[in-house]
């Protein structure tokens, strides 16, 4: 940029401090402590003792942890996998319509997500559960016999997971898909490619940024989400998060909770980063 | 290239699946029976227990507050966070953004929980202003990957072209690239405004004795048993939302008569 | 398209904005500080607050949703003048980090299970109480008194007690329950529901196997944890809040229930079957405690009173679906509900749930989570 040095890097800081004090004081600051807690032990009745002790990260691995984790990375990977194949296509569809039409479908997806998330899990149950609404439709149609008994169960889950994470992708797709130019696209089949060449060599790869934060904004969250497994799986599949919340109040070990907490973290980051370097999107500025 | 069909069945569908549950929840608002298992009939009575009780009220504004400082404070750090990350990227630049967005890698329970002891520890009183801190917290991370993500591809030769020209640099800005990533800034408001509002671990942990926030109130009384109540409380909210949207929508229609459905592309 | 009203109009909207919230802003900052006392009425010292004596001030509740109906809140607030703010937790240890951070103060009467309170207690976050201000206290029912959590009944004052318990379906199963060892019959497959509270579950095991809820035997609790995998198949949810409604929409065929949530399941389904397990009851109380730096101690004094008169405490029994621990108030407990609120005296021998030792604290947690495994 062809701007005087000086001036450039105030208005560069100016507009860089508020996001680096704040995130110093409010993330950084809680996340160190965090860090500190894992290391310490619990005391008696409750809270903590101050002194150093590994034995909560040494206990992370035995079997019944481990396959927690495991649990909890098959969950998150699924749900994270199904969004981008339903989320992908209909980010880039609303990309690619009228102005007006992109206006509505923006409403359209987060007009719900205003409405409690909780509620509108429980309108699922009313979905799924026994004689629910799928079973009527089902039944009604004569395509089964009797109810499925869907409600908790794995499928259930994933189906939860989905709804709730679905946003992020269609949001992060769109908002890279809608400055496309779409006349690159148009000048490849100009030059003969099909649709779908043009697609996978033009479109896809000039997407790829907005697939990426889509990536990072729903398999994150999905290793932390918890309840919909709760709510929609009776419980009966433990995941790391209901592990993490079980040990800050009925175990009363916030160490332990919180180591566990610096292992998902840790973990998730690193998956992070070997996806980026996978596809090849290193070159992402300031997106992890 | 011709406008195909089924792009449009394919959202289509998918948004209609997405909002099966919201009707199921909006048809169970009327329900006479008090267990949603039994449909008992037609009934309003719900909403008439939705507009005697004054605690859901209490509750509904200051979560209406709460969204709309957070989304605020969220949007001006974020934004300027992640313009002023792409002017020139650099270790340090980095290693902040990936910080920021550390909150929402963590289980919400561990954030409420360490938000709790770090604002004890600094004395700050519990209410309003520690649930703008921690909600600002985890929302700036949405709002800054939405307007990067904008930014990234955008083409900065516009910028150099208005510098070029004479511009000062916050008319560049203005002018050149806050109109480009608007669509951004909107995106991330809109996930902002919704986490805000429907947040409830963190919520607990860090509010105070006077504030009930909407998403925690909902979600005691969901564990203490499901009324269509709450179905009541949550088709409100909706056909508010509706309804201020619908308004916006026709009062855009007014200023901007170019804007009719067909004539951009 | 034309950009300059878009800019303008954006402009427009984010400083009305911006003007809009710091306005709200300004006036939600009054909650902000919850030690700063706003009443002049709470300072009144002795006073019995019965008489119908306008005090004023304010009452900061701390407890889970729907503990009081709205009409006891209401009226309460009419005699006194004192304003009810009523905030929530949802788990018990949620509470105890609150009052911890802020050394016992903010709330000013805190409802609470028992086995939390006797923690509290022993961090030094309840105040002492002085019975002479509470004409009602001596309604209280002595059964539900005197308990682990406070043995010289010094801090706390008794609301509501439970007794969980099996209730099935007949319609759907044919067997004839009567007790926990029924649960681990073949033909309960994928048929069963249960509550989240890992000590209590595990100690379904227990019980089976003749043991005490409170035993801090590792091997006996490990025992207990192999006896619950074989449970595993016949769980088809585990849910800690609204596990009736599984038995009422037929989603399962047995259910193992909170006495709220039996209350709420006979009084939606009267045919269904209830069962005081033959291997022995578990017992819980909650109590409600003014915590060392109650803001406004007299407010709690005076809502304490008032429940527990005897027409009010009734009231409140019916709302919750507890049973009455206020011996004054089982009479006016209307007829059909009698049987459901009122402990019937032999009943009360059953077991607390109480604390042990962290070993065995955790080794139920792990027992209960290969359990939860097991079971999806």
């Amino acid at each position: 940029m062809k701007l005087q040095g000086g001036k450039k890097d105030r208005s560069r800081w100016l507009l860089l401090a508020p996001m680096y004090v704040f995130t110093v004081l409010f993330v950084i600051g809680p996340i160190l402590y965090m860090f500190l807690l894992s290391f310490l032990q619990r005391a008696e009745v409750w809270g903590v003792d101050f002194s150093f002790t590994l034995d909560n990260y040494k206990r992370i691995l035995e079997p019944l942890y481990l396959k927690t984790f495991k649990e909890s990375f098959q969950l998150a990977f699924l749900s994270t996998a199904l969004v981008i194949l339903i989320g992908y296509p209909y980010g880039y569809f609303m990309a690619r319509m009228s102005a007006a039409w992109k206006k509505r479908m923006m409403l359209l997806i987060m007009v719900p997500f205003w409405t409690s998330a909780l509620i509108r899990l429980y309108g699922w149950i009313i979905v799924f559960r026994s004689n629910g609404t799928l079973d009527q439709v089902l039944m009604g149609l004569h395509i089964t016999g009797g109810p499925l008994k869907l409600l908790y169960t794995y499928p259930a889950v994933v189906v939860g997971m989905i709804y709730a994470l679905l946003p992020f992708m269609i949001l992060a797709v769109y908002s890279s898909a809608e400055k496309l130019d779409w006349s690159l696209v148009e000048a490849s089949r100009d030059l003969g490619a099909s649709s779908w060449k043009a697609f996978w060599t033009v479109s896809f790869p000039l997407t790829l940024p907005g697939l990426l934060s889509g990536v990072v904004l729903t398999f994150i969250p999905s290793m932390g989400l918890f309840f919909v497994a709760d709510l929609l799986g009776g419980n009966k599949i433990v995941l790391v998060g209901s592990v993490i919340q079980e040990q800050l109040t009925k175990g009363r070990n916030q160490p332990f909770a919180a180591a566990l907490s610096a292992v998902l973290m840790i973990l998730t980051t690193l998956m992070i980063r070997l996806y980026r370097s996978v596809t090849g999107t290193n070159k992402l500025e300031g997106l992890m | 290239m011709k406008q195909k069909k089924w792009p449009f069945v394919y959202v289509g569908l998918v948004t209609a699946v997405t909002y099966i549950p919201i009707l199921l929840t909006v048809v169970y608002s009327f329900n006479e029976s008090k267990i949603s298992s039994v449909w008992g009939g037609f009934s309003l009575k719900w909403y008439g227990e939705l507009f005697r009780d004054r605690d859901l009220r209490e509750a509904l504004v200051n979560s209406l507050i709460l969204a709309g400082l957070t989304c605020l404070c969220a949007v001006v750090i974020g934004t300027m966070g992640a313009v002023g990350m792409h002017r020139k990227k650099t270790r340090l630049g980095d290693a902040m953004a990936t910080a920021s967005m550390l909150p929402i890698m963590i289980p919400e329970i561990i954030l409420g929980m360490v938000f709790l002891s770090v604002f004890s520890l600094m004395d700050l009183p519990f209410g309003m202003l520690t649930l703008v801190i921690a909600h600002t917290a985890f929302s700036i991370p949405y709002v800054y990957s939405m307007v990067s993500t904008r930014l990234v591809g955008m083409d900065r030769s516009l910028e150099e072209a208005a510098l070029d020209l004479g511009a000062p640099p916050f008319r560049v800005f203005w002018d050149v690239t806050f109109p480009a990533i608007l669509p951004g800034i909107l995106s991330g408001v809109m996930l902002a405004f919704a986490m805000s509002f429907d947040d409830v671990v963190i919520s607990i942990f860090v509010t105070g004795p006077a504030v009930n926030t909407l998403p925690v109130k909902i979600y005691t009384k969901l564990k203490t048993g499901v009324t269509p109540e709450i179905n009541a409380l949550a088709t409100v909210i909706l056909a508010v939302t509706v309804l201020l949207l619908a308004l916006s929508a026709v009062i855009g229609r007014w200023r901007h008569p170019a804007e009719r459905p067909g004539a951009d592309r | 398209m034309k950009r300059y009203p878009w800019k303008r109009l954006a402009a427009l909207a984010m400083s009305l904005a911006l003007a809009a919230s710091l306005l709200a802003g300004c006036g939600g900052g009054e909650g902000e500080k919850p030690s700063a006392q706003p009443s002049g009425g709470g300072e009144q010292q002795g006073e019995t607050p019965s008489g119908g004596a306008q005090l004023g001030g304010e009452l900061n509740l701390y407890t889970w949703d729907g503990m009081f109906p709205q009409e006891i809140l209401d009226g309460f607030e009419k005699e006194t003048g004192i304003r009810v703010r009523y905030s929530n937790f949802d788990y018990d240890e949620d509470m105890l980090a609150k009052l911890e951070e802020t050394k016992g103060a903010d709330y000013d009467l805190v409802i609470a299970d028992d086995y939390i309170i006797e923690l509290a207690v022993a961090e030094g976050l309840v105040q002492k109480l002085d019975t002479s201000k509470m004409e009602n206290y001596g309604n209280l029912n002595p059964v539900f008194m005197s308990q682990f959590f406070d043995p010289q009944n010094e801090y706390t004052v008794p609301y509501g007690a439970g007794i969980p318990m099996l209730v099935y379906d007949p319609a759907l199963t044919d067997l004839e329950i009567t007790g926990y060892a029924d649960l681990w019959d073949a033909s309960l497959k994928d048929n069963i529901a249960l509550t989240a509270n890992y000590r209590v579950i595990n100690g379904i095991a227990l019980k089976v196997m003749g043991e005490s809820y409170n035993t801090t035997d590792l091997d006996v609790i490990r025992a207990a944890g192999e006896k619950m995998l074989e449970l595993a198949p016949n769980v088809r949810l585990i849910n800690d809040s609204n596990t009736q409604d599984a038995l009422i929409s037929g989603e399962a065929a047995v259910a193992f229930l909170y006495t709220s949530q039996v209350y709420m399941a006979l009084t939606a389904r009267p045919d269904l079957k209830t069962v005081l397990p033959k291997e022995g009851l578990g017992f819980g109380i909650m109590a409600g405690f003014i915590p060392s730096q109650a803001p406004n101690a007299e407010a709690a004094y005076a809502f304490l009173d008032y429940i527990n008169q005897p027409e009010n405490a009734a009231k409140c029994f019916e709302f919750l679906g507890y049973y009455c621990t206020n011996k004054a108030a089982e009479e006016h407990i209307s007829g059909e509900m009698q049987d459901l609120l009122v402990l019937p005296e032999d009943a009360a021998a059953g077991e607390i749930v109480q604390n042990i030792s962290q070993e065995a604290e955790d080794l139920h947690a792990e027992i209960w989570n290969q359990f939860r495994s097991a079971c999806g």
